[in-house]
């Protein structure tokens, strides 16, 4: 269990709650034992009705939803029209979004209602077999939106998103999804689902030669110095602005960044990762630059006394600098 | 409340023996889905904590095949709960820890593992489909406990976690999701299992885990989010396996996991002043181990079972720990 307080109860206060609690336990144990003594063999709408009162009081008992879904299977779809098919599953879809309001990181929830987009049926007519479908899947990207809007971190919600927009029938282009994370990262900057998700479609717009790769890093580089300007301390520009500098090939573009950090660092003498950053482009620069460097002993001493300082102000991480150091100075010896 | 600079092993030797006892409680039952995780838990940390005799092997041996589900060949989490990968790794893991593997159909266990791997190469849960690499993990691990990893296609699981490998260095559940401490350490140890560290960029990724440290000294699972007890088991471990545990500060974690002990009734919570369980209780005591305290056996980092138990059984990986204090 995670972040339940612990509580201390006057005596008449933990009297009351344990018989609260036994209440509710002779009830939710009844239920329980009912619908698992149903389950190899009652597919009726009665147990039909125990799994959702089960389910309420307890959405993360997945073998009572695959009971539901062996029931949906075996009885209630074989019986019944495709409107009416697609009628239970939207009313499923209904009830997974009420108790995800409640419990968003329920695995068990969640599932079920991927379960559901997937056995939509046809409909409503052969001449339109996917109406059904695109109307439901449609629908989805508000629904994972209004999650999202509620928790943007929500990892539950983030992969639900792609899994959507992998199989909807009519996705909006990966130009949209970019302009989405847009919307995500300017609301916070510290939205690192966000960072990571445009890392994503980026690369597949790169892939697909949608956007241009250069041109689009160029412009990831100002959007990246707009956030840092604004939240210094936040990791998630950095590190995502270490995956645009990447393997450091580009001379003119480390120098230029290197020369943007530190003006930042000159206004935020404490910032530790202005430093990490500057430690990691001087590197690549010695690594991969030296013969077009004037002073590399400059270089390098630079490195050693961000280190030094770095150290000091995160002494947490103090040993991670001092291999770093310990790996400037042999391969500075080594030429 | 008495000071909590020391680990109260004997209370927390106690708060386990308790579990299955408050037979009134609600939470108990509203988690009988998790049950063979939680046995495979409490048994852990009681083996790290040297007390491995404080529950009855023949009881628990007992409670393990009660949740077999003979027309699968595999376990379920509870008597009447449907079969599943995870408890079916919980179960031969404790199974492994009392030495009665023999107990269990191996050809049929095999099969039904084997049979949840997907074309992409990650596993599924059962047969509803859910996927996940803590899925592969669980598969990975399972058959290597069984001697039966020969008969997994290598190839293609490795394939399906490089795939979720991560701008960060870092891996998520299923390809394309963001890293998070815990899938980073199932797919790590999996790797690590399949001797294929190589698929990791390690120094990239040893820099994310160190990040998670936070001011207090409590490791989180992300950026920007709240330091939690159980990361200082997959932050700490994912970290041995790359060597790199010296790269966060092991005495701010020791006080950060101590302060989280519940003092009056035993158990570790997910932070100061939060209810116990026995989930944090074993990464708890299983980050303990690894950051060397005194009086703790050593844990294995890559299956989080007894190390020397996996070493007998030929399985013991490259992974270091700090070194044990004397006190």
């Amino acid at each position: 269990m995670h972040g339940v307080k612990r509580v201390q109860y006057s005596q008449a206060a933990l009297e009351a709650k344990k018989q609260r609690d036994h209440d509710k336990l002779k009830a939710y144990l009844a239920l329980s034992d009912d619908v698992i003594a149903r389950k190899s063999h009652d597919m009726s709408n009665e147990a039909f009705e125990l799994t959702t009162r089960l389910l309420r009081m307890n959405p993360e008992f997945y073998t009572v939803w695959n009971y539901r879904r062996d029931m949906f299977i075996e009885s209630l779809f074989p019986q019944r029209s495709p409107s009416e098919v697609n009628e239970l599953l939207s009313d499923d879809l209904s009830l997974t979004f009420e108790l995800l309001k409640q419990h968003p990181k329920v695995y068990g929830i969640w599932n079920h209602r991927r379960w559901c987009l997937e056995h939509i049926p046809d409909g409503p007519s052969p001449d339109d077999v996917n109406g059904y479908r695109n109307s439901t899947w449609n629908k989805e990207l508000f629904v994972v939106e209004k999650m999202l809007d509620a928790d943007a971190r929500n990892f539950h919600a983030w992969n639900y998103r792609r899994y959507i927009l992998a199989t909807m029938p009519f996705p909006p282009p990966p130009k949209s999804e970019l302009a989405y994370t847009t919307r995500k990262i300017e609301a916070n900057f510290s939205n690192f689902s966000a960072w990571h998700q445009r890392s994503k479609v980026l690369t597949t717009l790169w892939e697909t030669g949608e956007l241009d790769r250069v041109k689009s890093i160029e412009e990831e580089f100002e959007l990246v110095r707009n956030a840092m300007y604004t939240d210094p301390d936040d990791q998630s520009v950095w590190i995502y602005h270490a995956w645009l500098i990447g393997n450091g090939n580009y001379a003119a573009r480390l120098q230029f960044e290197i020369t943007s950090i530190q003006e930042l660092l000159d206004e935020q003498p404490d910032s530790k990762w202005c430093m990490e950053s500057l430690v990691r482009y001087k590197r690549l620069l010695i690594e991969k630059h030296a013969e077009n460097l004037g002073d590399k002993k400059a270089l390098v001493d630079s490195c050693l006394e961000l280190l030094a300082k770095l150290r000091d102000i995160d002494p947490p991480r103090r040993r991670r600098y001092d291999e770093i150091a310990e790996g400037i100075r042999s391969g500075n010896e080594m030429q | 409340m008495t000071s909590s600079s020391q680990l109260l092993i004997p209370l927390h030797v106690r708060y386990i023996q308790s579990l299955g006892e408050n037979k009134d409680d609600l939470t108990y039952h509203l988690t009988a889905h998790l049950r063979m995780n939680a046995v495979y838990w409490g048994l852990t940390a009681l083996c790290i904590m040297d007390h491995k005799d404080a529950l009855s092997k023949d009881e628990t041996i007992e409670y393990v095949m009660s949740c077999w589900v003979d027309e699968a060949g595999a376990f379920g989490p509870h008597p009447d709960h449907d079969p599943h990968l995870l408890p079916t790794l919980s179960a031969i893991q404790i199974l492994v820890i009392h030495d009665a593997l023999d107990r269990i159909d191996v050809p049929r266990v095999t099969k039904f593992i084997l049979s949840l791997q997907q074309p992409s190469g990650v596993f599924a849960g059962d047969q509803f489909g859910e996927i996940d690499t803590r899925f592969l993990y669980s598969a990975v691990n399972a058959l290597s406990l069984l001697d039966q990893l020969h008969q997994l296609d290598v190839e293609k699981t490795v394939s399906y976690i490089k795939q979720c490998k991560n701008f960060d260095g870092g891996f998520g559940a299923v390809i394309g999701a963001e890293s998070h401490a815990a899938q980073v350490w199932v797919c790590t140890a999996a790797l690590a299992i399949l001797d294929r560290l190589d698929v990791i960029d390690q120094d990239t990724l040893a820099w994310w885990l160190a990040e998670r440290q936070l001011p207090n000294g409590g490791l989180n699972g992300r950026p920007q989010k709240l330091e939690d007890v159980c990361y200082s088991f997959w932050v700490l471990s994912s970290l041995s396996v790359l060597r790199k545990v010296s790269w966060i500060d092991a005495d701010k974690l020791t006080s950060f996991i101590l302060s989280a002990q519940d003092t009056e009734n035993g158990g570790i919570a997910d932070r100061p002043g939060d209810l116990p369980d026995v989930f944090h209780t074993i990464f708890g005591v299983a980050g303990l181990s690894l950051l060397g305290y005194p009086g703790l056996v050593d844990i294995d980092p890559v299956y989080c079972m007894p190390a020397n138990l996996i070493e007998s059984k030929g399985l013991r990986k490259g992974w270091e720990a700090l070194p044990r204090k004397a006190s």
